[in-house]
């Protein structure tokens, strides 16, 4: 398309083209490359400072916490992709991700395969599930508002979830990987190479592919333009049922791949994915409904305060500070404290655009009108003095 | 005794752990039903409930160590209130509750709320496992007193009385409820169901409508989670409160019809008895199915759920038509 316009300008007027235009950065990514890098740094100084105040294992949690985030932030862009462009919440997802792991650890125990390869296999048979359950259910639902299609996906949770229980038993079990040592940084500080790195490293190709596919590939300007207006796509001739196909392909696919990493950190087991749900919830909500990029903020955001409010709680759980039983155990209603302040000061998520007919009046702008409303009186009151 | 207690205790049993998920089904039916707010929290109040009424209601029971070792953590409580005093508290407790989490998601779509409700019922279910000292842990609180307690002790007449109280309650409230879905207050909330746009075009206050109506099937559940602490004279907080039942109960309110009182009871008999069925026919299944059976009946519960939503969304007993005259 772009060729066609540019043949339209007259010859000779063309500008020498850089041969990768299209990845040249714009003014506004360049700021917001700006301001994500002094958001970092300010970050890393936060870090620095309570690593100095407290001990070496401040650094451990927070490498905890990205690597926990990563693995939310992989699960939670597949959910946001198909919320963005079906609008509905999907209940199933944790169990897509315990679906994908089985099916790795199917290729990997019984087929005998290495795990990258069961990790192939995985991602083909849930992106051939999520067009399956798109054709034979959620089609048929659509129109009918966010509730009916939030019903039947937990009615899927509970038929895999159970189904796996049923089938495979409820043991847990492990990927057939070799045991390999924490590799230590500093004394105090390590890394796991396959639960740690690798989980790093699949996770920044995923955002990557996914910046890649969504700003330079028509199928990923076709699921933008239909995640922000299903209509107006329709009516500039997007096949917005193929994309829908191709969404939820994705979408199952990156559940795969998560369930794989987040069986990798821990166990497999047929509720592993459900436990999680709420997280990449949480993840998605904060960043904004339908924002791909958005996921990958509040997924960070969510591993980060879960794993480093660790050290908070067990200073919580000190007899003399509080005495809290088993403090640790609260670090997963972290997440959703900081979900329901962002609910309360900016719905619509940390990246994700206000709603179109202005700002409507929320509960903390409420509660400040409230407070304020005697200076809007005596303003009033003067300016009628002056009238008069 | 020429009756077989054994098999009336049995299905007294079962009448009275439906009439807990009647009203239940109740609290969702005015949530969902009537005004169209998604609930994905009903065990996380139905929790709530349950651990007030056993906390008001049992005698003191300080920590056990026996030879050093600690067998129960112990838990609050010692107030020994009257079951009428502790039911009326769970109401309070459950009710305040689901009107503070709907707060600040009501103004926003429906799935926000679902997540934030299913949300808190997690975080309340990790509360009653880690909160050991209030909750009694995993253990949970056990020798709660009956309402009617028989002495000595019979399973049978015990399980009556409970049926009995369970169905006069059950009643009381069918009566209300469809005193208040016919009064102007439900005649609004169903407006908002429909159109809250033009709802609030006409002058009411919606966010305040729902927020009545959220506390209200709140304080229901929580009315539930009363009866069923009192029925099993125990609780804890693994099983009964687990994700699942909050799916039975939408199960039952989309099988018996959602905006109708009467299908809401119907469709918690039924999926009750589905469930109670399938845990009597254990003994009888073949082997190969003896383990599996009730993991099979949730998968059964998730196919009814797919295909009522997708075929039949009004359930057996649907909505009562209303044309403007």
């Amino acid at each position: 398309m772009a060729a066609i316009s540019r043949s339209e300008s007259p010859p000779g007027t063309e500008r020498p083209r850089w041969r990768w235009e299209a990845l040249r950065p714009t003014p506004r990514f360049r700021r917001q490359l700006l301001r994500g890098l002094l958001v970092a740094l300010i970050f890393i100084g936060i870090v620095a400072g309570l690593a100095l105040l407290f001990g070496i294992s401040i650094i451990q949690y927070t490498l905890a916490g990205f690597v926990v985030g990563t693995i939310v932030v992989v699960a939670a862009i597949g959910l946001t992709l198909i919320y963005g462009i079906r609008g509905f919440a999907n209940f199933a997802y944790g169990d897509l991700m315990t679906l994908g792991a089985y099916v790795a650890l199917f290729a990997n125990l019984l087929l005998g395969a290495s795990l990258p390869w069961g990790v192939v296999l995985a991602f083909g048979v849930l992106a051939a599930v999520g067009v399956l359950l798109e054709v034979l259910i959620f089609s048929r639902l659509e129109g009918r508002g966010p509730v009916p299609p939030i019903v039947a996906s937990v009615g899927i949770s509970l038929i895999i979830q159970n189904g796996i229980r049923a089938g495979v038993g409820t043991q847990q079990w492990n990927f057939a990987v070799t045991a390999i040592q924490d590799v230590v940084i500093v004394p105090g500080l390590g890394i796991h190479p396959v639960r740690g790195i690798a989980t790093l490293v699949v996770g920044l190709s995923f955002m990557l592919s996914v910046h890649i596919i969504l700003k330079y590939t028509n199928l990923g300007k076709a699921m933008r333009a239909t995640a922000d207006n299903l209509e107006l796509a329709k009516a500039t001739g997007i096949d917005t049922k193929r994309v829908t196909y191709a969404a939820w392909a994705v979408s199952c696919a990156f559940a795969s791949t998560a369930g794989v990493l987040l069986g990798l950190g821990s166990v497999i087991s047929p509720t592993m994915g459900f436990d999680v749900l709420l997280l990449i919830f949480a993840a998605v909500i904060l960043g904004g409904i339908g924002s791909p990029y958005g996921a990958m903020l509040g997924g960070l955001i969510v591993g980060l305060s879960q794993e480093m409010s660790v050290p908070l709680l067990i200073w919580l759980g000190r007899p003399d500070v509080i005495g809290l039983e088993h403090a640790t155990a609260y670090k997963v209603a972290i997440p959703f404290i900081i979900m329901i302040g962002v609910l309360l000061i900016r719905p619509w998520g940390i990246a994700g655009r206000p709603p179109a007919f202005g700002r409507r009046a929320f509960f903390v702008e409420r509660l400040s009108r409230a407070l304020s409303r005697k200076p809007t009186l005596a303003r009033k009151v003067k300016r009628d003095d002056i009238g008069g | 005794m020429a009756i077989d207690t054994g098999l009336l205790t049995n299905i007294g049993f079962y009448v009275s752990i439906s009439i807990i998920f009647a009203i239940l089904a109740l609290g969702f039916n005015i949530q969902w039903g009537y005004t169209g707010l998604f609930n994905a929290g009903i065990a996380g109040f139905f929790l709530i409930g349950a651990y007030v009424t056993a906390i008001a209601i049992t005698l003191p029971a300080p920590p056990i160590v026996i030879a050093g070792i600690p067998v129960y953590p112990g838990h609050l409580g010692g107030f020994q209130l009257p079951f009428v005093a502790g039911a009326l508290l769970a109401m309070l407790a459950s009710g305040a509750t689901a009107a503070l989490v709907a707060l600040p998601t009501l103004r926003l779509r429906a799935d926000y709320l679902a997540i934030a409700t299913l949300a808190f019922a997690e975080i309340v279910r990790i509360f009653a496992i880690n909160l050991e000292s209030v909750t009694g842990g995993t253990i949970g609180i056990i020798l709660i007193p009956r309402p009617v307690e028989f002495r000595p002790p019979d399973p049978f007449l015990n399980t009556t009385a409970i049926v009995g109280i369970g169905a006069l309650i059950l009643f009381a409230l069918l009566f209300v409820l469809q005193f208040i879905a016919e009064s102007p207050w439900g005649r609004v909330l169903r407006a908002i169901r429909e159109d809250e746009e033009a709802t609030m075009a006409l002058g009411k206050n919606a966010f305040r409508y729902k927020l009545q109506a959220f506390a209200l099937g709140g304080a229901l559940m929580g009315l539930a989670g009363s009866l069923f602490a009192v029925t099993l004279v125990y609780v804890e907080p693994s099983v009964s409160f687990a994700p699942a039942v909050t799916f039975s109960v939408w199960v039952m309110v989309i099988v018996g019809g959602s905006g109708n009182n009467r299908g809401a009871i119907l469709g918690a008999f039924l999926i009750y008895g589905m469930e109670f069925l399938s845990v009597q026919l254990k003994d009888f299944a073949p082997a190969a199915l003896k383990d599996t059976i009730f993991y099979i009946r949730l998968m059964i519960i998730g196919v009814l759920l797919i295909l009522l939503i997708l075929f039949r969304p009004s359930g057996i007993l649907p909505e009562k038509k209303r044309v403007l005259r």
